[in-house]
């Protein structure tokens, strides 16, 4: 086995990462938007997330006139580069600055859209989401509804950077997305990757409903992978399996998907401090790790597929538990598989308190919760 | 511990104060501050109004229909002119009959217009047809003026099957694209950073060049934060925008004095840079004189301009509200007498030989049977599919929660819909009796 540390996988080396161009273009479920071009004639591009967002809205903005890319500080490039050179290659009419209000800025967006105009919006840390609520929950999600279809704003793609970052503290750490499960009507999507991101957001940007893309703005760095140069979707509402596995389903999305497969190393072999812990028996046990990717509408079939085969869930995500889309699932899962589970479901999530600045290190799932959580569950 | 502190701190001070400062030197002059071209000046003076006295009010006919001194009546014809009164005039006519019919338990719920019907008919007229109506609730008057069928409003009031909002909103929450008039909903003041919107996308589509956004709304909505989102956002980012505000006195029972401490809300404009005016409301000339005008700014700049239209809410602010309850009956009587609109605009028309006491009689009695005739029409019919409650909430493909309680409430319906006597009741009240979805759970059986 590998020694303690050092052969631990790390996000610059996981092997979630496709990193050559041709498990790029064999990417599950990838849908090609160019019907004319031929595979063999695809390229990738070594970028990272950051960089992917920005590929993805440069598309956009070439592919559709009525494209517009807006929202605090984004005409310089963001705060995070998302929008690096978009305003000078496609002009300040396109891609522009708003004034400094959250609420504005989706309002704004809807009424774009209710013209039948493309709005992808920047809300600059999803911690400042909420000012926009009302917008969202009130007026985005309903408008179809209200209006028996007679208007409808599914060209609003919100974008807003997500979870912790290791030192964001209370305001730039937070996983609002359990907010939204209650708003009927909006999509909600996190990627994991630089691939993800390109696939998941021109996927949402085109969807016929509102997305609000939240962006694990750890990864916009940290994460690299080869990325296809054309225009393409990922599926929504569709989880995908990373790992194949038959022995418990681990279920995760954005960042603690990297603390999920370092768990998996931690358990097949442990480093010298931890053996005594990871009985040898539970060492070879085969866990399937599931990217949930759309958080609203969540795709049920796959979850329920793999754990009928598994018997056992564990669900890791940065927000509390109390709220969140691990609650849905566990109930939606015990209901569907009361007889066949072998263990309780199980859930790794932020602690129920406010994000702490001095206590981020311990405060989100990191490796050694969802090692312990899987070694329970199998164990039970 | 502070005290240990101290040491650091003189250190510090000492290196900022010796170090850190550039030495002193005759500074550059300059007229202004960076973010200003405000001129600087040494005496200490504070404000609170950017006019001397109150912002004045614009008016061309006094409350006995006259004109005003220098005042001018805009030149319309005398076609447009009748249809200005009639379409003011078809307002009370609609709300008379919709509010009764709530208090009979007809309809679940009614605002009227009274007292405002200037204010909202005038500011249409001065619209084109096509301009897009961002509104708030009380604007069932530019619907009227463009002739938007009685029987869709009827049909909107009683949630009946000829809705085209589907039966799903509370009445009074119309909309139609055809009208170029965004669907009203129940939360204030949201529909004003959408109005930015609306008119940057009219900017931007060649299409639409000539067209402009109007966007209402009541002084207590201007309270929101959405209204200040709304007017920063359109005055920087620009687009053809007017918007709207019905100052009628009262947000339900808060009266104006407690709502906000300035000069009303055109006070309000200048300070996001926006042109402002304000004028008389229940003046009908007045309010179209100036959305015309504003309307001609706000397509030539490419800028929101504002209008505040003074108006007095004289019916309750709902069915839901008794106004007696927090203001004198005698005020409201008073205000309708003295200063009402539908009198001053049609003694104005007698005056010009442009309107007739037959005219005024023929056209009660046409509007009351139109109005009675829509009434008793969407009154006998039924309401929707009980299946379109599952509809229209996700656009492409329905998500599996929303098929799941479809199915759900289908196989409850099979089992207890025509047993338990509450359920058979309100099933009767739909079109196919609810049969379109307890069909549905009967196949899946026979499956």
């Amino acid at each position: 086995p590998p020694t303690a540390g050092g052969h631990l996988p790390t996000i610059a080396t996981s092997s979630l990462l496709r990193t050559s161009r041709d498990s790029a273009l064999r990417s599950p479920g990838i849908q090609w938007q160019d019907p004319d071009s031929h595979s063999h004639s695809r390229d990738t591009r070594k970028l990272n997330m950051y960089q992917a967002v920005r590929d993805a809205m440069a598309t956009a903005l070439i592919k559709d006139d009525t494209s517009l890319v807006f929202g605090e500080d984004v005409a310089f490039g963001g705060v995070f580069r998302c929008t690096l050179n978009l305003a000078e290659e496609f002009g300040r009419e396109r891609v522009f600055n708003t004034p400094l209000t959250e609420q504005g800025i989706a309002g704004f967006a809807l009424g774009l859209a209710a013209m039948g105009h493309t709005a992808i919006a920047e809300i600059q840390f999803s911690d400042y989401i909420f000012p926009a609520f009302d917008q969202l929950v009130n007026e985005a999600a309903k408008i179809r509804y209200r209006t028996g279809g007679a208007y409808d704003v599914g060209r609003v793609t919100l974008r807003a950077p997500c979870m912790s970052v290791g030192h964001g503290g209370l305001y730039h750490s937070q996983s609002p997305e359990g907010f939204f499960l209650g708003a009927q009507g909006l999509k909600v999507v996190i990627p994991r990757s630089p691939l993800q991101a390109k696939g998941l957001l021109l996927a949402s940007i085109r969807d016929p409903n509102p997305v609000i893309f939240l962006e694990p703005k750890i990864l916009y760095r940290s994460t690299i992978e080869q990325v296809p140069t054309e225009d393409y979707h990922l599926p929504l509402s569709s989880a995908e399996v990373l790992i194949p596995g038959d022995s418990l389903t681990l279920l995760s999305y954005g960042t603690p998907l990297y603390h999920c497969e370092t768990a998996l190393s931690l358990l097949r072999s442990p480093p010298p401090e931890l053996e005594h812990l990871v009985p040898p028996s539970l060492r070879s046990a085969k866990v399937e790790l599931i990217d949930l990717r759309t958080i609203v509408p969540w795709d049920i079939a796959s979850i329920v597929e793999s754990v009928n085969k598994t018997r056992r869930l564990v669900i890791v995500h940065e927000a509390p538990s109390l709220g969140s889309i691990s609650s849905e699932i566990a109930a939606e899962v015990t209901k569907r598989l009361f007889l066949k589970l072998e263990a309780p479901v199980r859930r790794v999530t932020g602690w129920g308190t406010p994000v702490p600045l001095a206590w981020e290190g311990l405060w989100g799932p990191g490796e050694v919760r969802v090692l312990d959580a899987v070694l329970e569950t199998l164990m039970y | 511990m502070l005290r240990r502190s101290l040491p650091l701190l003189h250190r510090l001070h000492r290196s900022l104060s010796s170090s850190s400062l550039p030495p002193l030197s005759q500074p550059p002059t300059h007229g202004h501050l960076p973010n200003t071209h405000s001129a600087l000046t040494p005496s200490l003076h504070f404000f609170n109004s950017v006019l001397p006295g109150q912002i004045p009010t614009y008016r061309v006919l006094d409350s006995n229909g006259v004109i005003v001194d220098g005042a001018e009546v805009p030149d319309v014809g005398r076609e447009f002119a009748r249809r200005l009164y009639e379409t003011m005039m078809l307002l009370p006519a609609v709300d008379n009959v919709l509010y009764n019919a709530q208090r009979h338990g007809s309809i679940s719920f009614y605002m009227t217009t009274h007292g405002e019907e200037a204010a909202v008919v005038g500011s249409a007229a001065a619209l084109s047809p096509t301009d897009e109506v961002l509104g708030q609730y009380r604007e069932l008057g530019v619907l009227l003026w463009r002739s938007y069928p009685l029987s869709s409003i009827m049909a909107q009031c009683f949630s009946s099957m000829d809705d085209p909002g589907k039966g799903r909103q509370m009445p009074v929450h119309f909309g139609s694209p055809a009208h170029h008039f965004h669907t009203i909903s129940s939360p204030l003041a949201t529909q004003i950073p959408q109005a930015a919107g609306v008119a940057f996308a009219l900017k931007r589509d060649p299409a639409r060049k000539g067209d402009v956004a109007i966007c209402y709304f009541g002084e207590g909505a201007a309270s929101e934060g959405d209204f200040h989102a709304g007017l920063g956002m359109a005055s920087v980012l620009g687009g053809p925008l007017i918007f709207f505000c019905r100052n009628n006195g009262f947000a339900i029972s808060t009266p104006a004095a407690e709502q906000y401490a300035g000069d009303g809300i055109a006070s309000r404009g200048p300070g996001y840079g926006i042109r402002t005016v304000r004028v008389d409301g229940n003046d009908a000339w007045a309010v179209y004189n100036a959305v015309k005008e504003a309307r001609r700014l706000a397509l030539e700049y490419q800028k929101p301009v504002l209008v505040e239209a003074m108006t007095y809410r004289v019916g309750h602010h709902s069915t839901s509200d008794d106004s007696y309850a927090y203001r004198p009956k005698q005020e409201v009587e008073d205000w309708k007498r003295i200063d009402n609109p539908l009198f001053r605009l049609r003694r104005y028309l007698e005056s010009q030989s442009l309107w007739s006491e037959s005219d005024e009689s023929s056209l009660r009695t046409s509007q009351r049977e139109a109005v009675l005739a829509a009434f008793r029409y969407a009154e006998s019919r039924p309401k929707p599919r009980l299946g379109q409650m599952f509809t229209d909430v996700w656009g492409g493909e329905e998500p599996w929660m929303i098929r799941e309680d479809r199915e759900e409430m289908g196989r409850l319906l099979n089992k207890y819909g025509n047993v338990w006597e509450g359920w058979r009741r309100e099933l009767e009240r739909f079109d196919a009796g609810g049969r379109d979805m307890m069909g549905a759970g009967e196949e899946e059986e026979e499956n």
